[in-house]
Order: structure tokens, then C-alpha cells, then sequence
């Protein structure tokens, strides 16, 4: 995981670390064009550490229910131990993907693989088509009009 | 007037700096009375809002939550939504619900202020659309609304600005409702799509329903408030009333309130006007209790925080195969139908709903309604599961009529309380069969639509639990004194220097957004107060 906090003030262990990045590689993976990049590539604990600091602790706590040997098991392998954790741990589970997801699609190289423009919506804005009115002209053909009532 | 004092009494003190708390200062202004509004909240700096940031998703989970108990600002009061489907949403601060609103500007019809006699149900209003209808177009121009004219579904009216983009989203959607022969228009919009007044046109960032950074989206901080401030009305942040006090001959002299410091402190006031929304306005009547108003203040009917109308809301989602660009322009505004609007009893139901096209949503809540709905998986799957519906949804908003029921009420709880000690407000309400029974109808027709279109694959969603946006009927306006609250220019019946001019005094809800019609009445009372100052308390 890119990081450039340094490592002894970094809040987890190196082992907590490679754990956290297979953790965060197995939930988003990258794609396989290239497009995506995985979760692993995005700083999430640079993101919570200015945002979300009191997630930290809970997040060692679901880094916990992996054992050391999880972080070199193969994306295939690594799915289904957290498939297990994702149900056992529901509620952490839940907390941890909401944290990831919204670190995720905040990076720039992923609202850029999704089509959208990096950074974040002002003051860049958005061209939309105005759209052709003339999909209107069935609607004005008709009789239809507001209901009317005697005063 | 700027420079009145805490202790210098007013001539007109306006509780509540929303939607109608504006419109009422801008137009009372040209009186040059000294006129004061409280606000319990703040001012908010657009350059502050989540739109700004790259976190602007997350930022609507926590601080710019719709539902005040989430948001749960120092400037937010509780609501106890435990009895109630539904769960009220607003935004206290200067601008009100305008500052998170979705801006869908749609007038009442015609036929919505004749329910009874056209449908044998609820009750009429006092005025018609004809009275309101140079409000409703001063307000548009005021706001600065953007729409198209010829809406065969309404008389003849011109919005100031042309319309918001249809996009591709609107296009299908309308493509849709062709091949079914039924009605669309796009949208009145209090969003301006050119430059107005000193505001530069819309950007179509998207999430208007977090504040409009570019200040595009027509909120009433940057429209009426910024007018009335020029001709002297003064606001007071900060400023949260606890009740309204009586003199002697039972009228109202004043209020009670908690300035920032949560001291408590008296203003005293020749008139008051009440502008805190459908639950903040009845909850200040019931907390201003009194001996000659034991049962909270104006509330001789009894009717004071009764017959509480939101719409019933629910939403039917369509992916499509094409890219429609759903995450670009004005989320909540693009077109709407009334081919359901009105009465047809084979229907099973009275009254009828409008249907609102509505744009996609962000990334984030795109994944997180993916993983909720089991339609995006985390995992190896996720990104072609995310890339087939982000950008590819369409939706459709049934907004049903509510109609008026005395059990639907907005009473005080005897527990909960605000930061001040002010109980808090306690919702009671329950879906009608009628209004059960017309969601269904609205669920179902907008599937026909999804599947006209072209949808690939539709869900639908529905009683919508934070979706009690419109908040109305709580002191109902009407002629006669024992079935109403105040009469038909917002004076109450029971206090002759008390109006109210918010969501409250509506007599029926209609099946579409309020703000609009809210305004137009607060424009409209104005206006008729100006008409009889030197009788006002006749
Ligand atoms: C998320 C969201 C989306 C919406 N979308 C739309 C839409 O698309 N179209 C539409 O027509 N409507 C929409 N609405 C509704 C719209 O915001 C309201 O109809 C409108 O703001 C109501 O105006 P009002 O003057 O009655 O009250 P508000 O605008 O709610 O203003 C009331 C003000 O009174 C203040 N107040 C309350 N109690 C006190 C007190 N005791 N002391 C001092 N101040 C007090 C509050 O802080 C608040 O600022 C939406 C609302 C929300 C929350």
C-alpha cells in the first residue's frame, strides 16, 4: 500500500499493514483492463487519519480477525476468508466497506476510470444536452388540459 | 430595521428564516416598519458546502444529513419520528429547507384548492389559484425559476428563465412516456440555467441536495434574504424562540427565545409572524401555553398540529444498456408527469400523484446501494457491476397526495428536548389506505414507463422513510374558526396579531412540492397585510 506517512507514526504494524492491504485488495481488486486501480493503491489510512481518526482503532480490531498467513494467500483464496469475516462481523464488516468505498471513489484516478471528472464536483461542473423539445410535440397534440371547475 | 437592540421592541418579528419567513420580510419591507426575524441556526458559506470537497458524498451521511436527528447540529432541534413511517427532514439555518432542497418548483393546480367540491373529499381552501396566481409569478421571478410555458396541465404561465437540460436521462424517460401517450413536461425549476440577478448560471454539478456551491439553485439566502437585508430587515441568528407571550387583552406581545448563549431573553412585538415550517410553527403554538390558551396558543379549534401532510414518496429505479450520464445536472429536476395527477375513481383511489424524473446518484451511493441491494458485489465482480448501472439509471418519484386526518399530528414529547430544555416535536402518523393504495398505482405505472423506455432492469421502493420533506396542514387556514386555525389571509382566528405564513396553513397538500405554493402564500398574506395596516387587528 502507497503511503507516505512515516512508518514509525504510521498506527499500524507492518504486519497490520499487509494484512489491511490484501484486506483492501480482496474487497476491491484492480480491474483487469488496468482501468481500476485496486483499493490497496488508494491511502486509507492517510484518508482516515485526517478524517475519520476514530475509525482507526476499529479498524485494527477487524484487521485482527485475519491471521498473519492471509496476506500471502491468493486473491482466490483470500475471498472466501472474508466472505466468512463479512458474515460473522457484519456490523464491522459493514463500517469497513462503507470507509473503504468512500476513501475509494474520492481518488482521483478512479472517478477518472469511472468516466467522471477528477476532483471533487465545483467548480468544474458538467455539459449536459439541452435535450430536443420537439419530443414534446405528442404531448401538446393531445386535448388534454388542467381540470377546470366553474368559480 | 438594523440597529434595533434586544430590548427595543419591533413592529413585526418573523420566527424562522426558511422558505416563507423570506418572501414575507422582502415583501413587508417597502412598510419600513421595524421588522426582526429569528433564526435558530446560522448562515451557511456556499464555498463551504460538500460540493467544494472531494468527500462531498460522505459529507451527506454526516453533516449535511436531510434528517436532523442524523445531522444533529448544535443548531437542530430532535424530532421523535418513532410513530410515524415516515421521518421529517429540513434544514435549520438561515434559508431553511430551501438550503438542501431539490428546487422541483411546481405550483398547486387550479383544482387543488377545490378538493371537496370536486371530489366529495377533505376541504376547500378559502382562496383559489386565481387569487395566488401574481404571487406565484412575482416568486418565480423573485427566486428565479427556470421551465418551460404551454404545460397544457396548467393555466397559461411564463417561468423567467428556460429549462433545465433534459439530458440523456430525460430524453428516454420522455421517450417512454410517448410511446405510452401519457403526459411529461420538463420541470418548473428554482434553479437558474442563465446568468439572473447576479448569480451565474447552473453548472450541473449534481448535488444540489447539499447545498449549491455555484449558487445557482435558488435558495432564499441568496434571493429574498439578500433584498430585505438592503431595505433594513435585520436577522437574528441564533435567536431560537421558546414561546409567544400574551398581554393582557390576549394578544400576542413578544417572545420568549434563547440567544446564542442559551440565555434566555424577551422581545416584545406588535406583530408575529410564525415561519418555522409545518412542525417547528405548531410546536411553538403548543409550548405557548397559557391560562387563556391552556391548550397551546391560537388553538381554540383544537386543530393546532393537526392533520400533518408530508407525500407519501416512493421511487422505481431502471438501468439502461446505454450510458445516459446520470450523475451530471440538477439531481432532483429534470421532467415531471401529471398524467395521474387527478381524480379517476375506477383507479381505486381519490386525488392522484405527480411523477418526478430524477437524475442518477455519486459513486459512493451508487456502490453502497449496490452492496444494500445485492446488485453490486464487493469483490473480484464489483467494477463491471458498478460500471453497468453507475451512469445508467434513471428514476421516477411518486409523490402522492396526503389528505388532511386529524390522527396525523405533530404534539409535544414528554421527554425529548432541545439543547435550550424546548420539547421537542412528536409525530404521529400513519399511510391512508387511500394513499397505499395510490403509491402501488404510482409504483406500478412508473414501471410501465421503466419498461417503455427501454429499462433493463427495474426495482421499485416505496413508502420512502427519510422523505418527509413537506411538511404541511398543522394550522390550517379557513373561514370559519372552529374548523380552522387562521383565516384566509394567515391571521389566526384566536390572536389578531399573529399570522402565519408557512406550510402550516395549507388545507390540502396537492400531490407535488410545496415551496412554491408556500411562497406565493407568504407573498400573498404580505401583500393583504399591507392592504389593511391601519385595520390589521380588526
Ligand atoms: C432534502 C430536502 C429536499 C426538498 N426538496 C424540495 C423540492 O424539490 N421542492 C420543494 O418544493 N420543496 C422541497 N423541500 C421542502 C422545502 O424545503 C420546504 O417546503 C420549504 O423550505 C418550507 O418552507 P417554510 O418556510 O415552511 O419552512 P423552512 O424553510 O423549513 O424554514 C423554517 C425555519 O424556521 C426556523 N425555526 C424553526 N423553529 C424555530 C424556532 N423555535 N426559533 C427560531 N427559528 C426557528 C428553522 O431553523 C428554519 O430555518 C425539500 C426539503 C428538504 C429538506
Amino acid at each position: 500500500m502507497t503511503n507516505d506517512v512515516i512508518a514509525t507514526d504510521h498506527p499500524l504494524t507492518t504486519s497490520q499493514q499487509e494484512t489491511l492491504a490484501a484486506l483492501l485488495d480482496t474487497l476491491l481488486p484492480a480491474s483487469d483492463d488496468g482501468t481500476m486501480p485496486s483499493a490497496q493503491a488508494v491511502d486509507l489510512i492517510g484518508y482516515l487519519t485526517e478524517k475519520n481518526a476514530e475509525f482507526i482503532p476499529v479498524l485494527v480490531e477487524a484487521i485482527g480477525h485475519f491471521d498473519d498467513g492471509f496476506a500471502g494467500l491468493s486473491l482466490s483464496d483470500r475471498y472466501p476468508v472474508v466472505e466468512a469475516f463479512s458474515k460473522a462481523q457484519a456490523e464491522l464488516f459493514d463500517e469497513l466497506l462503507f470507509h473503504t468505498y468512500d476513501c475509494y471513489y474520492q481518488d482521483d484516478r478512479v472517478l477518472e476510470g469511472i468516466g467522471m471528472a477528477a476532483g471533487p464536483p465545483f467548480p468544474t461542473g458538467n455539459t449536459i444536452e439541452a435535450g430536443d423539445l420537439s419530443l414534446l410535440d405528442p404531448v401538446m397534440q393531445t386535448s388534454r388540459t388542467y381540470r377546470k371547475y366553474d368559480q | 430595521m438594523a440597529g434595533a437592540s434586544d430590548n427595543d421592541p419591533v413592529d413585526v418579528l418573523i420566527i424562522g428564516a426558511g422558505a416563507s419567513g423570506a418572501a414575507v420580510a422582502w415583501s413587508l419591507a417597502e412598510t419600513r416598519m421595524r421588522i426582526v426575524c429569528f433564526e435558530q441556526g446560522d448562515w451557511t458559506n456556499p464555498s463551504e458546502y460538500p460540493s467544494t470537497r472531494k468527500d462531498w458524498e460522505s459529507q451527506q451521511f454526516g453533516p449535511y444529513h436531510i434528517n436532523p436527528n442524523v445531522r444533529g447540529l448544535e443548531t437542530d432541534y430532535p424530532i421523535n419520528n418513532d410513530e410515524s413511517p415516515i421521518n421529517v427532514v429540513n434544514f435549520n439555518g438561515v434559508g431553511g429547507g430551501t438550503i438542501l432542497y431539490a428546487a422541483h418548483f411546481p405550483r398547486l393546480h387550479p383544482s387543488d384548492f377545490r378538493v371537496k367540491t370536486l371530489d366529495g373529499v377533505a376541504d376547500d381552501w378559502p382562496i383559489n389559484y386565481e387569487r395566488l396566481e401574481p404571487y406565484f409569478s412575482k416568486n418565480d421571478r423573485m427566486m428565479g425559476v427556470s421551465g418551460l410555458a404551454g404545460d397544457p396541465m396548467y393555466p397559461p404561465k411564463q417561468p423567467p428563465l428556460p429549462p433545465i437540460p433534459l439530458g440523456l436521462v430525460g430524453e428516454t424517460i420522455a421517450r417512454g412516456y410517448n410511446k405510452l401517450g401519457w403526459h411529461w413536461w420538463p420541470s418548473d425549476s428554482a434553479i437558474i440555467t442563465r446568468p439572473y440577478e447576479g448569480r451565474d448560471q447552473c453548472l450541473n454539478l449534481g448535488p444540489c441536495m447539499s447545498g449549491c456551491s455555484q449558487g445557482a439553485k435558488s435558495s432564499v439566502d441568496i434571493t429574498y434574504w439578500p433584498e430585505a437585508l438592503r431595505s433594513g430587515v435585520e436577522i437574528r441568528t441564533r435567536c431560537r424562540v421558546r414561546e409567544i407571550t400574551l398581554n393582557r387583552q390576549g394578544m400576542a406581545d413578544g417572545v420568549v427565545y434563547y440567544d446564542e448563549e442559551g440565555t434566555e431573553r424577551h422581545q416584545k412585538a406588535e406583530v408575529v409572524v410564525m415561519a418555522c415550517n409545518g412542525v417547528g410553527t405548531p410546536r411553538i403554538l403548543l409550548n405557548s401555553e397559557s391560562a387563556q390558551f391552556p391548550d397551546g396558543l391560537a388553538n381554540r379549534s383544537g386543530l393546532v398540529g393537526k392533520n400533518l401532510m408530508f407525500h407519501p414518496v416512493g421511487f422505481v429505479q431502471g438501468i439502461f444498456e446505454e450510458r445516459l450520464d446520470s450523475h451530471k445536472g440538477p439531481a432532483g429536476c429534470c421532467i415531471l408527469s401529471k398524467e395521474f395527477y387527478e381524480t379517476d375513481r375506477s383507479r381505486g383511489f381519490v386525488r392522484g400523484y405527480n411523477m418526478q424524473i430524477t437524475r442518477g446518484t455519486g459513486p459512493l451511493a451508487t456502490a453502497l446501494q449496490g452492496y444494500t441491494s445485492g446488485t453490486i458485489p464487493w469483490g473480484p465482480e464489483h467494477h463491471e457491476a458498478f460500471q453497468k448501472r453507475f451512469d445508467h439509471v434513471a428514476s421516477i418519484g411518486i409523490l402522492c397526495e396526503d389528505l388532511p386526518e386529524e390522527h396525523n399530528t405533530v404534539t409535544l414529547d414528554p421527554n425529548l428536548v432541545d439543547s435550550d430544555g424546548i420539547p421537542a416535536p412528536k409525530i404521529n402518523y400513519r399511510l391512508s389506505e387511500n394513499s397505499e393504495k395510490m403509491l402501488a398505482h404510482g409504483l406500478a405505472r412508473a414501471e410501465d414507463v421503466m419498461e417503455a423506455a427501454g429499462a433493463t432492469e427495474i426495482s421499485s421502493s416505496g413508502v420512502l422513510e427519510d422523505a418527509g420533506w413537506h411538511l404541511l396542514g398543522t394550522a390550517r387556514m379557513g373561514d370559519d374558526p372552529k374548523t380552522s386555525v387562521v383565516n384566509s389571509w394567515g391571521r389566526s382566528h384566536d390572536v389578531k396579531n399573529l399570522f402565519i405564513v408557512d406550510g402550516s396553513i395549507f388545507v390540502t397538500a396537492g400531490g407535488l412540492n410545496p415551496t412554491s405554493t408556500i411562497q406565493a402564500l407568504a407573498l400573498y398574506i404580505a401583500d393583504t397585510m399591507k392592504k389593511n395596516l391601519a385595520n390589521l387587528f380588526d
